[in-house]
């Protein structure tokens, strides 16, 4: 990822807008406070309550994930942490300023669930439109459309309009606006929904790389695979209320059971290592080899496809 | 042409900034009051003070940080989602289209066919920019929200102003372009239609042309001719009219300039007492135009070949230099501000009487009192082009056929008549041309008299214009004019009455009817942006096309809620009614009467104040300017661009507050 800096992300704007709150911790880039929304009828009647007393921290640096089913109100809280809705009661607050402030959205960039983008503009026009809206000159606006057309590997269609974009190809385009101002804060909403399982692989290693940049990410999905495979923490959501809430690797971890993985010993050697468990009380619950997962399988073939066309992989050979 | 209000910027703009003032002052307090309300039912009643106060501490932060390259980013956007809807394409099609075939029903052979060429792309112009600024400005949010596309934009560091002006300033751009071409194929359209040539019927020199009876003065064929005619002839028809044509003697006093077109001239000859002749051949105007001659001659100088140019005349912007007021007296010498009322329902003019039997010498007349009358304002200042448009009340018909006689009389206006003598000129009697713009020729040289403060005459003789009578600082003249003929009256109206002082270039006045049109443009394309900032598309649709009637009927609706209307307001008209009583019957005092009275006040007020949530189209239309040929003066281009930017500013403002505190994502 490119370390550009824009004149929007400098220091200059985002200080001011950290020194104005008093209360602002720097490692904490987005904050709920008891964040609350009710959808209304016109006459004020209340329809659904989408969003039940949030609380919430996301410290810098990390990659958080909301989980939840449908409708359990992942897509209101961040488009409430955007501004895009007002809460009903509570607080968003987002480098220490409310959701409402225009000028913190210098420093974030926002995909949402899906790229809604002008189909009318090329690549190209895209992020050379989202550049100006964040007042980039002319020379930083090329340059880091280039950069980032490249990166997600649009450069053979940059010239093309978005309407003959593919799905996935829209989607990528959608992020590259998203990081046209090289933001400190990333909010993906479903950000490997309609992507093909290359594609969503190359978002996670995507979402990764930021990262490792520094850079805080918010996202949203109910793919658990996804979340699983990038997050540091996660907040689980169902029906507006936060149901669960922390690192991934402590959520996950099945205290019970021990998993060992050996590498070049015998079948005969696999009744000796029951006894050993037996002796000491264990239970076995399989000894077996492992299998790689279907997206593992699918980019191997992939990738050996792309480096030698016309013949049959040996990912396929093995399975079939 | 008639002309109901002479704007004056600078006297304008005083009350225009104390209306304006009021109107924001309003709108600031209606939309705390509204926004306040909103708020309580949203959060309570407490903290919307704190959500009302926030949402107006924005907005001069918001303000002072446009950025001008996200408002031109969302311009350019504009522009290019207008274009891809197609509906600019639409437009120009179907104006090019009505251009190619309107020319089908443009008669050319009528009185003042330029009229109709101009009234026709002025108004299909107008109606065509007004209707795509509409669609295209109340479409463009409203489905920006609906297909999400804003989400990306407003979570961009971008204020709401920017984006309300960006998108006016786009939709206005394209609706700029668009109407510079309409208004350049107008032009050629316009151009193409009217020009055409002519012939003379027989041989194109001098014998074609037959003799005029000496006694009658008449052409053979019995056609009226110039008092100065020798020999007339005509051309063939073109375009639907024919000219007649005619040799004339054209007799100049010793020391006076030769005719400036000498190309027309067959022969001159220098009298004995030392004045000059000259024999030139004319084209007589016929449909509001003429064409000039130019004469092929052989080497013995006689005329072997008579040509006619193309038509001259048509393509005007005629200045008219209108009188800064006009006093009618009435028969006996009594100043009345709105003359005679003949009992003509349209009350535009007023009439003076020529006296009648009992009174023979009536006292009627109608004076106007011009300023800054100065020779560097008129192309010849040797000979004043007056121009008149008078109306003629009969009251009883008398020879038809002979025109009702009027008289003019010229006067100076001394700064201070006690001291100063004034000038008065001879009074010269004139024929009126009812509905026909009337030209009479005012020399420089007057003759009359110089009358002190005491009333005697100091001197009698020829005064300059310029000099004598419109010597003092504002250079004021004074013109009366007369009714000769009794039992006869003369109606005029102020616009009627104008010196016609150096003509604007034609393009120049069209550019500016076609400002007029901008300015429109602007205050739809503002108010279709603000009210889709919070409707729906066809609802907003529906909201700036009330809002454009309202605009074009102002007057109107101003005129209703007058207070001193007959007949009281809607309730007491309603009550009058019902109870078959008419408007002039008093009404019988008491508690119904006052109730009916106050509650048709509120409704009156409340009317009135309506007319200005839109601004007065008509004060931005200059159709009637370019259709009758005259030039659009500064000032009142001036207050329509004023206007209209004035209201673009305050919608930019109330879109600015709908969008700010809307619920995009909702």
């Amino acid at each position: 990822m490119s370390s550009t800096k824009t004149p929007t992300s400098g220091e200059s704007r985002p200080r001011k807008l950290e020194q104005s709150n008093p209360d602002y911790d720097p490692n904490i880039v987005v904050e709920a406070q008891n964040l609350t929304k009710i959808y209304r009828d016109f006459w004020g009647r209340q329809k659904v309550r989408a969003l039940r007393s949030l609380d919430l921290e996301i410290r810098k640096g990390e990659v958080f994930g909301l989980l939840g089913p449908n409708g359990s109100g992942k897509s209101t809280t961040i488009k409430l942490l955007l501004g895009l809705l007002f809460p009903s009661s509570g607080r968003a607050l987002m480098f220490g300023k409310d959701a409402t402030e225009v000028r913190k959205n210098e420093r974030i960039g926002y995909l949402p669930e899906e790229s809604y983008l002008y189909r009318f503009l090329t690549a190209e026009e895209t992020l050379d439109f989202y550049g100006r809206l964040f007042d980039m000159p002319a020379k930083l606006r090329k340059e880091r459309a280039a950069e980032l057309i490249e990166k997600v590997g649009l450069t053979w269609a940059k010239r093309r309009q978005l309407r003959e974009y593919s799905k996935g190809m829209v989607r990528r385009i959608g992020l590259a606006q998203a990081l046209i101002n090289d933001p400190d804060l990333i909010l993906l909403d479903e950000p490997t929904s309609g992507l093909d399982p290359l594609g969503t692989r190359e978002m996670k290693d995507m979402i990764l790389e930021l990262k490792a940049q520094g850079k805080t990410i918010l996202m949203c999905s109910h793919l658990l695979a996804d979340v699983q495979d990038v997050c540091d923490r996660i907040a689980i959501l169902y029906q507006g209320e936060l149901k669960e809430l922390g690192r991934v690797d402590d959520l996950l971890k099945v205290g019970e059971e021990t998993q060992v993985r050996f590498k070049g010993i015998p079948e005969s050697a696999h009744a000796e290592i029951r006894q050993v468990i037996q002796k000491h009380g264990g239970e076995v619950l399989s000894l077996e080899n492992p299998r790689t997962n279907l997206e593992d399988l699918f980019l191997s073939i992939v990738r050996e496809s792309q480096q030698r066309p016309g013949h049959r992989s040996e990912g396929a050979r093995k399975s079939g | 042409m008639v002309v109901e209000n002479f704007e004056n910027f600078f006297a304008w703009l005083p009350s225009a900034l104390y209306v304006f003032g009021l109107l924001g002052v309003a709108g600031i307090v209606l939309g705390v009051f509204f926004g306040y309300l909103v708020a309580a039912f949203r959060h309570g009643p407490f903290e919307a003070f704190y959500v009302v106060a926030q949402v107006v501490g924005g907005f001069f932060p918001d303000v002072f940080g446009t950025s001008p390259r996200r408002v031109f980013a969302i311009a350019k956007l504009s522009v290019k989602e207008a274009l891809r809807r197609k509906v600019v394409l639409v437009t120009f099609a179907v104006f090019a289209i009505a251009l190619l075939f309107g020319g089908w029903f443009m008669n050319a052979g009528v009185d003042n066919p330029d009229r109709n060429y101009v009234n026709f792309v002025l108004w299909g112009t107008q109606l065509l920019i007004l209707f795509m600024g509409m669609l295209i400005s109340a479409f463009s949010l409203p489905d920006d929200i609906k297909n999400r596309t804003i989400y990306t934009v407003v979570t961009k560091p971008v204020r709401a102003t920017e984006i309300v002006f960006g998108r006016i300033l786009g939709f206005v751009g394209l609706g700029t372009v668009l109407l510079a071409l309409m208004g350049l194929l107008s032009f050629l359209f316009v151009w193409r239609g009217l020009s055409h040539n002519h012939q003379l019927v027989g041989n194109q020199d001098l014998s074609a042309f037959s003799e005029i009876d000496p006694n009658t003065r008449q052409s053979l064929s019995g056609g009226r001719v110039s008092e100065n005619a020798i020999l007339e002839g005509r051309t063939n028809i073109a375009s639907g009219h024919l000219h007649s044509v005619e040799l004339i003697e054209d007799t100049r006093l010793p020391g006076a300039p030769e005719p400036e077109n000498k190309e027309n001239i067959v022969s001159s000859k220098v009298l004995p007492d030392g004045k000059t002749v000259y024999q030139r051949v004319i084209v007589n105007p016929a449909s509001g135009h003429t064409h000039e001659v130019t004469l092929d001659k052989d080497s013995a100088g006689n005329v072997s070949r008579i040509n006619l140019g193309p038509a001259t005349g048509y393509f005007r912007a005629r200045v008219p230099a209108y009188a800064n007021s006009l006093v009618f007296f009435d028969s006996d010498g009594s100043p009345n501000q709105r003359g005679i009322d003949v009992g003509r329902e349209w009350s535009y003019r007023g009439y003076v009487d020529g006296g009648n039997a009992i009174r023979p010498n009536s006292l009627a007349k109608a004076e106007l009192v011009f300023d800054n009358i100065t020779p560097d304002r008129f192309e010849n200042p040797d000979l004043l082009i007056l121009e008149m448009t008078l109306s003629v009340f009969r009251t009883y018909k008398g020879d038809i056929e002979k025109r009702v006689i009027g008289s003019l009389q010229f006067e100076s206006v001394p700064a201070d008549p006690n001291t100063e003598p004034v000038f008065r000129s001879e009074v010269s009697l004139f024929e009126t041309e009812e509905y026909n713009v009337q030209t009479i020729p005012v020399p420089r040289k007057l003759t009359g008299k110089m009358i002190n403060p005491d009333g005697t005459i100091q001197r009698e003789g020829d005064f300059d214009l310029f000099k004598d009578f419109a010597k003092d600082g504002l250079h004021r003249l004074k013109m009366i004019i007369r009714c000769e003929d009794r039992n006869q009256y003369l109606g005029l109206a102020r616009a009627d009455v104008y010196f016609r002082a150096t003509d604007d270039l034609y393009w120049w006045n069209f550019v500016k009817g076609y400002l007029g049109i901008w300015a429109q443009l602007l205050v739809v394309v503002s108010m279709g942006v603000a009210l889709s900032t919070f409707l729906s598309a066809p609802v907003a649709v529906i909201g700036t096309i009330v809002l454009i009637l309202v605009g074009f009927t102002t007057t109107f609706i101003r005129q209703l809620a007058q207070p001193d209307a007959s007949g009281g307001g809607p309730i007491e008209s309603f009550w009058r009614l019902i109870t078959q009583k008419n408007m002039e019957v008093d009404l019988e005092p008491g508690l119904q009467r006052t109730l009916m009275e106050q509650a048709d006040t509120l409704l009156v007020n409340l009317l009135n104040s309506l007319t200005y949530i839109a601004p007065d189209f008509r004060r931005m239309n200059f159709s009637s300017f370019l259709t009758y040929g005259y030039s659009v003066d500064s000032s009142r281009l001036g207050v329509a661009l004023l206007i209209s930017i004035g209201f673009c500013l305050g919608l930019t403002i109330l879109g600015y507050f709908c969008l700010k505190t809307r619920e995009i994502a909702k």
